[in-house]
């Protein structure tokens, strides 16, 4: 997976009530409302700024905090690339991998990314570069299953897939249905 | 292995695991609280789910927003309703408490149990010896569909907590002095265990407090090895449960051991806008207290209860303060009703509301001006928790915030007489 855009940069423990506030729940979404209060907890006009393909560099412990799947969510609805910190929330990053969005972790990557530097990266061969300045380091290895998750678009394809599988195993008269 | 990564074994349907695995487990009980079911609902539609795979693991919790305040949690509630009437989900729980407080009271933690939940404070349940985790809408909606979900194997990081409590000081200025020592990212994915001779004698409800913290410590899950005192509280909540005892083989099974004198630790205060931002409650005197805020899943059990009352017997708030109090669940209303500690904080001037989450994360009544100052017994003091973002927010025990409360600025208990 080759991932390439400007960077957007946020700081230490962003937690999730600030990428998603609360006051932006519903129980169903129309298509593109998630990415219209993207950040709003930091930046109000982050949704107009952002583009498809952009990536997110933040201090460690990105998306900190409650569960709230929104938070990923709105990233992968808004066409983020990617988004790369030292470290990451377990409940963003376990949301980022079932929505399909690269979530990467790189040691002090905020320390070598400003706003607009221009980031590749590739999973399967594990590096990121900072196309401005040179920098370039190799990535921790994802789990074998997280990568596949993110590759197939995420765990509701995943889901889709299993049920699939299921239900004509059940048809050829293999298992019987739940 | 560690008694967490037995736990997910067994949950696996494995002998064993190594730490950094993925596994596919089945957990005992997956809570949806009202807007997890919404969601969870919607998104298993979507992924091509009929028919939940085992109904009778579900248990719903309405606690965010029960009663509704907005017609759109109302009309979500009537959809969860309609629902889980036609899945067969028959465990439903509508203004009975919040499901992290509900959960150990009615049996459906237990040692040894693995519990998913739509919320990051399921962690909670992890003092009873499980392994308790928050999980996403679509994690949740897959698990309808397919009976289990994904769960990496963690590491362990033990706390052995031992010295003596100094006067006003409790699990939660435990927690807090974790956070200022090693920060909100003490623990990034990992299992925190709570061990040692503090934790040998303290009871549930300080554990729970432990355990629910983690969360903002970066962890997947608390533990603390089940015990007498695990034993009694499950024989007085889940009778007829059969559970199977874990026990961690060596030292060798943690990624890191950490000693901890609480003797050492004095009343905290976590200040804006960081849990790891800590300071003592008596240097924060000239912090003035607009709204003390009391409950939720850290603070909303009956022992803090307790401690508020003995604090505020026969006072009164500061004139300019208010008090915003949401016991944690039915039960805990009942009991404290029967005690007459609801009876003390309303002298005082509390208001009471419903059971449920309160003003945390915007849930219930009493949400902040611009530039106004709360103290509360809840997990967290992010920017715009409780209304707006530009108040402050301070994170602190269920003994500082309610003498915080009647002093109208920050204090520590530790000045009070308690009666």
């Amino acid at each position: 997976m080759h991932i390439k855009g400007p960077a957007w940069t946020f700081g230490r423990n962003v937690n999730t009530d600030l990428i998603y506030p609360k006051m932006w729940f519903r129980p169903t979404y129309a298509p593109g409302e998630m990415a219209s209060h993207l950040m709003v907890g930091i930046d109000e006009e982050f949704p107009n700024k952002v583009k498809r393909g952009d990536v997110i560099v933040s201090g460690q412990n990105f998306g900190c905090g409650s569960s709230r799947e929104e938070a990923a969510a709105a990233m992968k609805e808004a066409g983020i690339g990617a988004v790369i910190a030292p470290s990451f929330g377990r409940l963003f990053t376990r949301n980022c991998i079932n929505v399909g969005l690269p979530v990467v972790v790189s040691p002090a990557i905020d320390e070598q990314v400003n706003q607009g530097d221009e980031i590749e990266i590739d999973l399967a061969q594990g590096f990121i570069r900072n196309l401005r300045s040179g920098y370039e380091a190799r990535l921790p290895p994802m789990a074998p299953e997280s990568l596949r998750l993110i590759q197939d678009g995420g765990i509701a394809n995943y889901t889709r897939r299993v049920l699939e599988e299921r239900r004509k195993a059940a048809a050829d008269g293999g298992i019987k249905p739940e | 292995m560690h008694a967490i990564s037995k736990i997910i074994a067994a949950h696996a349907d494995r002998k064993s695991v190594e730490v950094g695995e993925i596994v596919n487990v089945a957990p005992d009980f997956v809570m949806l609280n009202d807007r997890g079911a919404a969601r969870a609902a919607d998104l298993f539609r979507l992924m091509g789910g009929d028919r939940v795979f085992a109904p009778s693991q579900i248990v719903v919790v309405f606690d965010h927003h029960y009663p509704p305040i907005r017609q759109q949690d109302s009309v979500s509630q009537k959809k969860t309703r309609e629902w889980i009437k036609e899945q067969g989900i028959t465990k439903f729980h509508a203004g009975e408490g919040i499901g992290h407080v509900i959960f150990p009271e009615k049996g459906y933690a237990f040692p040894g149990a693995l519990i998913f939940g739509t919320d990051s404070h399921t962690v909670t349940n992890s003092a009873l010896g499980c392994v308790a985790t928050g999980m996403g809408h679509s994690d949740v909606a897959s698990y309808l569909a397919l009976g289990y979900n994904w769960l990496r194997v963690p590491e362990v990081i033990r706390f052995d907590l031992y010295g003596e409590f100094r006067a006003g000081v409790y699990a939660k200025d435990i927690a807090l002095r974790i956070a200022q020592l090693y920060g909100e990212d003490a623990a990034p994915y990992l299992g925190v265990e709570f061990a040692g001779p503090l934790v040998s004698k303290m009871e549930m409800s300080e554990r729970l407090v432990l355990c629910n913290m983690v969360i903002d410590f970066g962890a997947k899950t608390g533990y603390i090895q089940p015990d007498e005192i695990t034993a009694r509280f499950v024989s007085e909540h889940a009778p007829s449960r059969a559970w199977t005892p874990y026990a961690t083989d060596s030292d060798s099974d943690y990624s890191r051991i950490v000693d901890l004198d609480v003797s050492q630790i004095e009343p905290l205060v976590a200040v804006p806008h960081d849990l790891s931002n800590v300071r003592g409650a008596s240097e924060l005197s000239d912090v003035r207290i607009d709204e003390a805020v009391f409950g939720t899943c850290t603070g909303g059990r009956i022992e803090d209860f307790r401690v508020a009352a003995a604090i505020m017997q026969g006072r009164k708030l500061a004139p300019h303060t208010r008090m915003m109090v949401n016991p944690g669940s039915r039960q805990v209303y009942l009991q404290a009703m029967r005690e007459g500690l609801i009876e003390v904080m309303m002298q005082a001037g509390a208001q009471v509301g419903v059971t449920g989450c309160g003003p945390c994360s915007g849930c219930h009544q009493g949400m902040l001006a611009p530039a106004e100052n709360s103290i509360t017994n809840a997990s967290r003091n992010f920017r715009g928790r409780f209304g707006s973002p530009e108040a402050n927010i301070y994170v602190a025990s269920s003994a500082t915030v309610a003498a915080s409360a009647i002093a109208g600025r920050i204090v520590s208990p530790a000045d009070f007489v308690m009666h």
